[in-house]
């Protein structure tokens, strides 16, 4: 059982290692991140904070691209090309097909941040800016919110076109980081249906900007590891709650 | 079917005429005018939302553009919006203290408005209790320009509170009572903070204070001795060294940075090389 | 136990969201025995495809039961015995040969010991000896024709369906993939494949179903639809005048110097041969002419009149 998820997981890390845009865009993340350097002149006082701001910036805002990019491609392109045929025509359960694509599309997001994060790593130590465990702790992070962006990508492609899966991912991207917006909204609303609306959709989007620990890192403030664990936790909770959704939806997906 | 030729030279005469049309638009505009610069800026809270995460790197931003925009001189009212820029950076990372700085040196030297850069300075020792230079530079403004001993005294003390904070500061709370405008004081203070500085912005902000007091003070000599030269021998100095020929002088006076100041034999005026230090060494 | 059972299968489409619906198979009713190749004979847009991933479980029925060997046949167990070559497969193309059996042998936890040597086999029995190294993407369509099938077979399986297998194939690749499936049902499998390709057909299947619009229009040893009738007696003769060709038959044609006279029974065949050698005529040949299966398809079809062969999917 254990073995049909594994070859499926390292197939699909395979293709996405065969993908020009993958490396397109991990090696965009590097250059920018190394730019920051360039940016980092501009400033007075502290260069340091404004290279690992843009820095971090930079690896964030690409492997959000490939999370979303490869995500949506790899499950379009099966089912587009009907290999996903080669694959479910054998005693492969859907579960096993979803969760094997998962694996795989964690795999290959691992391997473009381990890149970056390396690069970027060497790259700070280098221009002095010390041997910063908080920045591995900040990659750590970024990658847990990676895996809940391919599990959405996962679970829209599994269903939609692929323009429609972008834009829903995109979308609950941008509004996982401002949820924290929602909380103060639902002080202004008087009417109880719109205030239990609110915060019903604040428990159901994700809440992505809890992994964001930039400022922390950057500015070497106080971390509290009980909010590290709360996060973990939260990842851990909601990737396989994405995960099932998924699952079901595929069930009942008659393939044309 | 047009001919291949007829497209390029087609192609060529457009672009020569919009090249043209530019050229006498941009003649008739001028660029250092009155511009209307921040029509709306986004509050700290509106931008941290805006930028979806990336809240660190808007403000670095915005910090990097405001260094440029305000280091301008030829922009006129540039200084509208300045309160706004800086609270807005610090809004959004409220424990980065190069804007608290650079902002109140800015709004101190360049815009003249001491109470802003009181405020500032006050936010950002809200948004930092344990740092001393806040309160250190607001009690030097208070001495140094409204003259105000007691506000002084009171900036000095809560900094000496601080941990960390150096000696000296314990000193100068307790001379503020009692002082004068007396420039070799602050210099002094001022050099020891360079000589002692922990961090390249410490060394950068006492820096550009020693500057205006090595400029004011040399300015105020160089001037002196023009006159006399004036007086003696009726006529502007065509050059500086003359003064040291006419014996009025020993040596040349250099400002901080060690540049020579700089000499309008027309008019007979001296002025300091650069206002302000903006680059990094 | 039969090999594959369908009982009134039915299943409708939906276009998008518009409630109109579209019915494509109106109740199959089909039964393969084990041991036989059955040829699913339709034409284009009749319902073979969809019929074939109901029970592969790539589309869900509506109604009815599809048996493999009484299992139900979109559970794991079913599609365990069952090699499948889907119509106009694609594989990875990034893979070698090998690399995609090894893949397709990984979702059968198969013993790897095994694999090894059931991969060699597969690519030998196939024809695909020295191109296990090859990219897929620089296959042609008679080698990727191969490799599908090698990859329904890597886990040797009793039942294989075979999705329009001859489509796109030389008359070499043809042969090949005849001689193939005949020597699997040597080896005892059985073998369902769609195609409306009739001689292809014609030359292997031990049974037909004929699906038009939906629904079996007919279904039987192709020994017996075919023995069923002999349609007439073609009697071929020459030197002959036509005047007495006349008196034995009035309709016959003429062709190169010889006529061809039909008639409906061979009760009359000796009558006529007598009555031509009578007339100094010379007896070229005389031949049973039976139905072919194109013949009874086109008489399934007759009814239906579809005004169009083209694909109507």
């Amino acid at each position: 059982m254990k073995m049909k998820i594994k070859a499926i997981a390292v197939n699909t890390f395979k293709e996405s290692a065969r993908n020009k845009m993958f490396y397109l865009l991990v090696f965009f993340g590097i250059l920018f991140a190394l730019s920051s350097k360039l940016i980092s002149f501009l400033t007075l006082g502290d260069a340091m904070k404004v290279l690992k701001d843009t820095g971090l910036a930079a690896i964030n805002f690409f492997c959000i691209l490939i999370a979303i990019f490869t995500g949506i491609n790899l499950v379009y392109k099966e089912i587009e090309k009907k290999t996903v045929f080669n694959i479910l025509s054998k005693p492969v359960s859907r579960d096993q097909f979803i969760i094997g694509k998962f694996l795989g599309l964690a795999l290959t997001m691992l391997t473009a941040l381990a890149a970056m994060a390396g690069i970027f790593f060497l790259f700070v130590l280098v221009n002095g800016g010390g041997f910063d465990l908080m920045i591995l702790l900040y990659f750590f992070m970024l990658f847990l919110e990676l895996l809940v962006i391919v599990a959405l990508s996962l679970l829209f492609s599994s269903f939609t076109t692929p323009i429609l899966s972008f834009i829903f991912t995109v979308s609950l991207y941008l509004i996982g980081h401002i949820m924290w917006t929602f909380n103060e909204f639902k002080m202004i609303l008087r009417d109880p249906f719109w205030k239990y609306f609110t915060q019903v959709l604040y428990y159901l989007l994700p809440n992505l900007d809890k992994f964001n620990i930039k400022n922390e890192v950057v500015l070497n403030t106080p971390l509290s590891p009980w909010t590290i664990l709360f996060s973990v936790l939260y990842a851990l909770a909601y990737i396989p709650a994405l995960l099932a959704v998924t699952i079901l939806i595929f069930r009942k997906r008659d393939f044309q | 079917m047009i001919p291949g030729r007829l497209l390029a030279a087609g192609c060529l005469a457009g672009l020569l005429l919009t090249a043209g049309m530019q050229n006498r638009y941009d003649a008739t505009f001028d660029y250092f005018a009155e511009r209307g610069t921040f029509v709306a800026l986004p509050s700290g809270k509106a931008l941290k939302v805006l930028s979806f995460g990336y809240s660190n790197l808007a403000a670095d931003l915005l910090f990097i553009w405001s260094i440029q925009f305000y280091s301008t001189p030829y922009l006129t009212n540039r200084f509208d919006f300045l309160e706004k820029v800086y609270d807005t950076i610090t809004d959004i990372t409220p424990q980065y203290k190069e804007p608290y700085i650079i902002g109140s040196l800015i709004m101190v030297y360049e815009a003249r408005d001491i109470p802003m850069a009181l405020r500032l300075l006050d936010k950002g020792s809200r948004h930092n209790p344990d740092e001393w230079f806040f309160d250190h530079d607001a009690g030097y403004y208070c001495y140094k320009f409204l003259k105000d001993f007691t506000k002084a005294e009171f900036y000095y003390n809560r900094a000496a509170a601080k941990p960390d904070a150096p000696t000296f500061i314990k000193r100068l709370g307790a001379h503020m009572v009692y002082l004068h405008d007396d420039p070799k004081v602050a210099y002094q203070m001022w050099l020891d903070i360079y000589n002692h500085a922990r961090d390249t912005l410490e060394k950068d902000a006492a820096f550009n204070h020693l500057y205006q007091i090595k400029a004011q003070n040399d300015l105020a000599l160089l001037k002196e001795r023009i006159g006399m030269f004036r007086n003696r021998f009726r006529r502007w100095p065509d050059h500086l060294s003359e003064l040291l020929g006419a014996g009025l002088l020993p040596s040349l006076p250099s400002d901080f940075a060690g540049s020579d100041y700089l000499y309008d034999p027309e008019q007979g005026t001296v002025s300091a090389a650069r206002v302000f230090r903006w680059k990094r060494h | 136990m039969k090999a594959l059972e369908i009982r009134d299968l039915k299943k409708t489409f939906r276009s998008n969201f518009l409630l109109k619906k579209f019915p494509v198979l109106k109740g199959i009713q089909l039964n393969v025995e084990k041991g036989e190749i059955y040829g699913f004979l339709g034409p284009n847009g009749a319902g073979k495809t969809t019929t074939i991933k109901c029970i592969m479980g790539l589309l869900f029925p509506d109604q009815g039961e599809i048996l493999v060997e009484g299992q139900p046949a979109a559970s794991l167990a079913a599609r365990r015995r069952i090699g499948f070559l889907p119509e106009n497969p694609y594989f990875y193309d990034y893979l070698n040969a090998r690399e995609l059996l090894f893949f397709s042998a990984s979702l059968f936890n198969l013993p790897a010991a095994d694999v090894r040597d059931r991969v060699a086999a597969l690519i030998h029995q196939v024809g695909l000896s020295g191109h296990e190294e090859l990219k897929l993407r620089k296959f042609s369509k008679g080698m990727i024709q191969r490799l599908g099938l090698a990859q329904a077979l890597i886990h040797n399986p009793d039942l294989l369906i075979l999705d329009e297998p001859f489509s796109g194939l030389d008359p070499i690749g043809r042969k090949d993939l005849r001689t193939l499936i005949l020597s699997l049902r040597e080896q005892g499998k059985t073998i369902f494949f769609s195609s409306h390709i009739l001689q292809d057909m014609e030359m292997m299947v031990d049974r037909v179903g004929i699906i038009l619009k939906g629904s079996i229009s007919r279904e039987g040893k192709l020994s017996e639809l075919i023995s069923r009738s002999t349609q007439y007696y073609e009697i071929i003769c020459s030197h002959i005048s036509e005047k007495e060709l006349a008196k034995i038959q009035a309709h016959f044609a003429c062709r190169d110097g010889q006529y061809s006279l039909t008639l409906p029974s061979d009760a009359d065949i000796n009558m006529a041969v007598e009555s031509i050698i009578h007339n100094n005529g010379r007896i070229v040949a005389v031949n049973p002419v039976k139905m072919t299966l194109e013949d009874i398809f086109f008489n399934e079809m007759r009814p239906h009149r579809p005004a169009t062969t083209g694909d109507s999917r």
